[in-house]
């Protein structure tokens, strides 16, 4: 009878599944409530984690309880620790969930909200929650080896090497796309600047009270953090009613890159404890406090969404970066999606905390599947806006006109229409100047988050919203925390990294004295911080350019982890479940390759970066370029043949890893190459239930 | 509902280093003081901070 239930209850699920994802890719013409979007994706979400990941954990993985575990084997009390299925899901979501989820939908939005939708759900279910799962399984079978390890013990050599080279230099792209979102959402705003500036002493204070005053007392210490946090955006809305104050805080996009870059390289070179652990503790609480804010939001407010399904842009002359529905939406959301770089903590602290192998499945695929509902509600919070009010946020002046009368009129003329009477009554309402160019996807994310937010606390007052300055600027602040904490960490784990390749061929260099410190933290700053000032200074906005690339860099990082799983299930003797791998890898490198070769060849200036390059220098031979304006073309043209480079360089590694794959696969299952499986040997379990 | 509260605070503690403190104190046999936080917090510091933060 409870069989019976049980099943009518998951074909109850599965049919509305079903429903509303036929639903809204059918609907035209009347507005679509986002509840529709948060039931199908939530139904579709439990039938992939109860059904598929179920029979990947059972009938391809063989997942084993009666095995012990690395935490159980190598217990150490450090690492090595078998931790509650539900604080590890915690634990794992916290660590995998960044600003990768919320914003690269906001700037996929750009197409019309269904393209997103559908590749959140279906990519989450079939490719990037699969991945997850796949390395987090392999790691745990091999004492919690690293995606690098895995690839150079099960690939090869050169897997192994091109795999850590390629992650130097995806956290490079990276570090840089995320510093631009900061800095595009603090350029000329002293309210958010204040904010920002006052949580590097809030962080240093509370450094010096957790080590010194208060040793041990880390959720006390961020308590109080979190309090000084919020009085410091109440105050940063008096730093900018001040007339003396808020010109000390109106920050030009230049300064704020430079203001970041020196940030990147004290937080790299200063003691973990004193800066870099309490911002890390203070941003990880307050981020899952505000996506689980923003979900009670969702549920309580369930906006209607105001873009449509598709816009004009699909063609692939949209304003926030160019480029065709397929294949740019689905490089523009990695995260949420896909993400190759969540096979780095799915092969980092995780496994070494898995108390039972079928932990494995809700840790591994279900906290994916999270954040993929997270990147469902950015989307939908983006979507929220006027599509108007959306396009004048996330438009660049390159392409929308220099002054906000231009933008409005070429933004109306696309049949998305904005005044520019709105537009300063909503930065009024914001505490903003102007909310005019604000690219990065963060402005507008704050915007629909802060509208969410206000509509369940707050009310009007004088036809303007009287919270919406608040929650805009707390909006902004969670996601500038957690960016630069991002950085703070990536540039000192770049360092690590630039040592330990270096180090190979000259030992000294591993060590960490401060001369070698400082040379080796300057090297990553400058790196990414020449790609943050390229993005500063195109006229386009830097997204065009730079976001199009940290995303072929996250999937084609997604590849390697997903060679790697294919290949794991090879020599498993699994071939014939090869597809559960092989079909999202073959996507990836599909999606990937295809972007990839747009973004270096294409002929649409917009669109290819050596086209772009082109354009510019027959301008210049031509003598049709005003003479002010050469040597910024010039510098243009540099950086579009240096992206082109770095864009084929990520590509060839790829491409290097999978050929090395495609071999060992064939020479495994046409018998030329023993297939030995790499796992620790098999233990009984021990572990008593009591003990988690 | 008090079931709940008590695994968010120990999913809170879990990520503020705090239980693993006291796992850190248990298996050793020691107590609590400022030094032992320091040289604890320094070693698990060190490795949690060689991974990247994920996007």
């Amino acid at each position: 009878m409870k069989k019976i239930a049980g099943r009518i209850v998951w074909a109850l699920i599965s049919l509305v599944a079903a429903f509303f994802l036929t639903a809204i890719a059918v609907d035209r013409g009347e507005p679509v409530n986002s509840f529709w979007i948060v039931l199908a994706a939530a139904c579709t979400y439990l039938v992939g984690y109860r059904f598929y990941a179920r029979f990947i954990a059972a009938k391809v993985m063989a997942l084993d309880d009666q095995r012990a575990t690395p935490a159980e084997r190598l217990r150490d009390g450090h690492d090595y620790e078998p931790t509650n299925k539900w604080i590890l899901f915690g634990h794992h979501f916290a660590a995998i969930a960044g600003p990768g989820p919320l914003v690269g939908p906001t700037l996929a939005a750009q197409f019309g909200y269904l393209p997103s939708v559908y590749w959140i759900i279906i990519g989450a279910v079939l490719g990037g929650a699969v991945q997850d799962f796949v390395i987090l399984f392999c790691s745990m079978r091999r004492d919690g080896k690293t995606l690098g390890q895995m690839a150079r013990d099960e690939i090869g050599k050169t897997g192994g090497f091109t795999a850590l080279l390629a992650v130097l230099f995806i956290m490079i792209i990276l570090l840089a796309v995320v510093a631009l979102v900061v800095v595009n959402a603090l350029k000329g705003s002293p309210w958010g600047t204040f904010t920002i500036a006052a949580t590097m002493p809030i962080a240093l204070f509370m450094g010096v009270y957790l080590r010194y005053w208060r040793p041990g007392k880390v959720l006390e210490c961020s308590t109080v953090g979190f309090v000084l946090v919020m009085a410091s955006i109440f105050a940063g809305q008096a730093v900018a009613n001040s007339p003396v104050m808020a010109p000390w805080f109106t920050w030009s996009a230049t300064t704020l890159a430079l203001a970041v870059i020196v940030y990147g390289f004290l937080s790299s070179v200063l003691p973990v404890w004193l800066f870099l652990a309490p911002r890390d503790y203070l941003s990880t609480f307050i981020k899952l406090g505000v996506v689980a804010m923003l979900a009670v939001g969702i549920l309580a407010v369930h906006p209607v969404l105001q873009l449509p399904a598709f816009t004009r842009f699909v063609d692939g002359t949209g304003p926030i970066f160019a480029g065709k529905v397929f294949p740019f939406v689905f490089i523009t959301i990695a995260c949420g999606a896909v993400s190759g770089f969540h096979a780095l903590i799915s092969s980092g602290t995780t496994p070494k905390m898995i108390a039972r192998e079928w932990n494995a499945w809700p840790v591994g695929y279900g906290s994916m599947l999270l954040e993929g509902f997270v990147a469902i509600m950015a989307l939908i919070a983006a979507c929220s806006l006027q599509p108007g009010v959306f396009f004048a946020v996330n438009s660049p002046p390159g392409v929308v006109g220099a002054s906000p009368a231009a933008a409005v009129s070429t933004i109306s003329n696309w049949g998305y229409p904005v005044t520019v009477a709105d537009m300063n009554a909503l930065a009024a309402d914001a505490g903003e100047k102007t909310l005019f160019y604000r690219t990065g996807g963060a402005p507008s994310l704050a915007l629909g988050m802060a509208h969410i937010f206000s509509s369940s606390v707050g009310g009007k007052k004088g036809g303007g919203n009287a919270f919406l300055g608040f929650w805009y600027h707390f909006a902004i602040m969670f996601e500038a925390l957690f960016i630069l904490t991002i950085i703070a960490a990536g540039t000192r784990v770049g360092r690590f990294m630039l040592q330990d390749l270096l180090g190979q061929a000259y030992p000294s260099l591993k060590h960490s004295n401060w001369p070698v410190v400082f040379a080796a933290s300057g090297v990553v700053v400058l790196a990414w911080g020449y790609f943050l000032y390229q993005g500063v200074r195109d006229p386009l906005g830097g997204i065009n350019s730079l976001w199009p690339l940290f995303g072929i860099a996250n999937q084609l990082l997604a590849a390697i982890a997903l060679c790697v799983g294919t290949t794991i299930f090879i020599k498993m003797h699994r071939a014939r479940y090869l597809w559960i791998t092989g079909v999202p890898l073959a996507w990836l490198v599909v999606v990937t390759f295809t972007a990839g070769y747009q973004k270096i060849f294409s002929d649409q200036p917009r669109v290819g970066f050596l086209s772009e390059a082109s354009h510019l220098q027959t301008a210049i031979d031509a003598g049709t370029m005003a003479a002010g304006k050469i040597a910024e073309a010039q510098g243009q043209i540099f950086n579009d043949r240096l992206d082109a480079a770095v864009c084929g360089m990520f590509l060839i590694m790829v491409a290097l890893i999978l050929i090395d794959s495609v071999r060992v696969w064939f020479r495994i299952l046409t018998g030329a190459r023993e297939s030995k499986v790499d796992e620790a040997p098999f233990v009984l379990s021990r572990l008593q239930t009591e003990e988690l | 509902m008090r079931a709940f509260f008590r695994g968010v605070m120990t999913l809170l503690r879990e990520i503020a280093d705090e239980n693993a403190y006291e796992r850190h104190l248990r298996a050793h046999g020691r107590v609590h003081s400022a030094q032992e936080w320091r040289v604890f917090i320094d070693e698990r510091l060190a490795r949690k901070f060689a991974q990247g933060k994920c996007c």
